[in-house]
């Protein structure tokens, strides 16, 4: 075989490899955060559901994807599910708060002091029962709903907490977006922001508990510092009030100069 | 004698103060026919005069630190006594005086006051045009806001759109090859002392060259509105039997003032934000780019010519073209006549002109 054959054997050779490569590099690169949707996506029934389920949940919008729950490798196929590379699988009942708890650290804490993580076990219900497995949606009161909690008990009490909870989300949501108006005046909101923050945490550690009374008093609490936080910013509309007053004396005064000064030119020509 | 004629008269005997007001004041006469537009030049320099003094009180309390700046001017808005007011005194003056500048541009250009023997008045008027944007340019970077580091960021990549330099010059003005804060530290620099001392000389210049050619009388109301000289000699337009500088047109020049003043506190205390979106006391955050980030309405015809063209390049070039061509317009446009209504092409190209920088400053906003 003389030097040109080898060449040209040599060249066939390197272009089929990087064919072959080529299309093995783009399938990785393109599978790297789906390898268990593309897989599970095609399976029946129990082991696919979860996909579509999942698509339309709050973590699926906030970019959690399968293994930041159930761990292993979603990089690689082959190694997806090994324990190896840190799979857990599906967590038994009595085990799902530990495990939804590995991110939402306080709501576990919550939920634990309550009456339902003390019925943990007991037939009292775990994460899943009202927040779903996969189709999580975002955390809020429509949670709370007659439908959900009448699978285990009456709605009543659930109707009380649900209704102190609703005047101070309401509250809190009117109390965010004044901040937001002063701050884009330029108003230093950092404080007032800080406050609203630590009491929306307050708040939220109130959907977890289950005991009227205490759920009322912290609500009254909560709406009490909303009050003063509102107060606050009442303060801040008041000294603007002031200056825009202060404003009418300065452009009328300016006003008035000008007139002068035209009246006293007029009088010289 | 009481102390105020007393000290009146030291002065004169040493420096001849009588004759210094006489002719500097009530013997500076001026064309008869006048008019208000003429009092832009005092507006512009109240509202310079007016920049440098609520910048000086701002450097008190402002931090020219990429981790301290956004935090210094959020103090200086809510903590300092009156610094709302010095703050807003200085940002909202700085947008009218760039609006008193174009008009004042636009009221030479009317009357043709640019023509000879006013080219070195016009072109010294031109750069202070381009300094005063180059001050509102680095001063805007300055508050570290969201606003100030995405407008800058935009800004200065459009330089790197010049062939061959462009990456250096981009690198040159930022300090790096991003935004940050040796940035900062070339704008304030630039912003406090280098822009500011040479707009000074440079009114200097301007004042000097007005006191040596003099006021040119406005063309209206006149049989004759031709431009007499030649370039044959050195002649300083005087204007016997005119009105005096002190006290008539002084008056006429407080007038306007009062009245600028008056608008810029109406801005000042009824909707200063009307210069401020919602980025602008955001704190920048170099990994989060706005969604519809703007810069401000004096450059909104320029930042619309740069999207409308295929490349930066010719968008740039086009700007360039454009500025050459109106610094040098009274070497170009060379005839006699001065009064508009003579010149059907040039009102064409004035009132086409503001329409084109209107309808594209319009475009750019809502683009």
């Amino acid at each position: 075989m003389n030097c040109k054959a080898i060449i040209a054997v040599l060249g066939a050779v390197l272009c089929t490899i990087l064919l072959l490569l080529a299309p093995a590099r783009v399938q990785a690169a393109a599978g790297t955060k789906v390898v268990c949707v593309s897989c599970h996506s095609t399976l029946p029934g129990k082991y696919g559901e979860p996909v579509a389920l999942w698509q339309g949940s709050i973590h699926a919008e906030s970019g959690i994807a399968c293994n930041s729950c159930h761990g292993g490798d979603p990089a690689d196929a082959a190694n997806a599910m090994s324990p190896a590379r840190g799979f857990l699988g599906v967590p038994k009942e009595r085990d799902v708060p530990a495990f939804c708890g590995r991110c939402h650290v306080g709501v576990e804490k919550d939920y634990r002091a309550s009456a339902h993580g003390r019925a943990l076990g007991s037939g009292g219900p775990n994460c899943v029962t009202c927040h779903g497995n996969h189709a999580v949606v975002k955390a809020s009161l429509q949670l709370i709903n007659e439908k959900s909690c009448s699978r285990c008990h009456g709605f009543e009490r659930a109707r009380l907490i649900r209704e102190a909870m609703e005047e101070t989300e309401k509250r809190m949501a009117a109390m965010e977006g004044k901040i937001a108006t002063f701050r884009g005046r330029g108003v230093d909101t950092e404080r007032l922001e800080k406050g609203l923050f630590a009491l929306r945490n307050s708040y939220r550690s109130l959907f977890h508990n289950v005991d009227v009374g205490m759920v009322r008093a912290e609500s009254e609490r909560i709406r009490g510092e909303l009050e003063r936080l509102d107060k606050i910013l009442r303060k801040v509309d008041e000294a603007e009030r002031v200056r825009k007053l202060a404003g009418v004396a300065v452009v009328a005064s300016l006003l008035l100069a000008a007139l002068l000064f035209s009246l006293l030119r007029k009088s010289y020509d | 004698m009481n102390l105020f004629h007393r000290i009146a008269r030291w002065l004169e005997v040493r420096i001849g103060v009588g004759e210094l007001v006489e002719r500097e004041l009530t013997g500076y006469l001026l064309p008869r026919n006048i008019n208000p537009w003429y009092s832009l030049g005092s507006i512009l320099m109240t509202a310079f005069a007016i920049q440098v003094a609520s910048g000086i009180l701002l450097l008190i309390y402002y931090v020219p630190d990429a981790d301290k700046a956004f935090a210094s001017v959020t103090a200086i808005m809510n903590n300092v006594p009156f610094g709302w007011l010095i703050r807003l005194l200085h940002a909202v003056g700085s947008n009218m005086m760039v609006l008193a500048l174009l008009l004042h541009m636009l009221s030479v250009l009317w009357m043709g006051s640019y023509k000879r023997p006013r080219e070195l008045n016009w072109l010294t008027g031109f750069v202070l045009f381009n300094l005063v944007t180059a001050a509102c340019l680095t001063g805007y970077l300055l508050p570290w806001s969201q606003l100030s580091f995405w407008a800058t960021t935009v800004a200065t990549n459009s330089v790197g759109a010049i062939p061959v330099i462009g990456q250096q010059l981009v690198e040159f003005l930022r300090g790096g090859k991003l935004v940050g804060a040796p940035t900062l530290g070339r704008f304030f620099a630039m912003h406090v002392a280098v822009i500011p001392l040479t707009i000074a000389a440079l009114v200097g210049g301007h004042l000097f060259l007005l006191k040596r050619v003099g006021v040119s009388a406005p063309p209206f109301g006149k049989e004759d509105s031709r431009n007499r000289w030649q370039g044959e000699s050195y002649r300083y337009e005087s204007h016997p039997g005119g009105i005096s500088f002190f006290p008539n047109y002084l008056l006429q020049d407080l007038t306007s003032i009062c009245l600028y003043l008056a608008c810029l506190m109406a801005v000042l205390f009824f909707d200063p934000y009307i210069f401020f979106p919602r980025e602008a006391f955001n704190p920048a955050n170099p990994y989060l780019t706005p969604a519809h980030i703007k810069p401000e309405w004096y450059f909104l015809p320029n930042y619309q010519t740069l999207k409308i063209f295929p490349s930066e390049l010719l968008g740039l070039a086009v700007q360039g073209g454009a500025m050459t061509l109106l610094a040098l317009l009274p070497f170009l446009d060379r005839g006699d006549e001065r009064h508009p209504l003579k010149r059907p092409l040039f009102r064409v190209c004035f009132w086409g002109g503001i329409l084109l920088w209107l309808g594209l400053m319009v475009w750019g906003h809502y683009s």
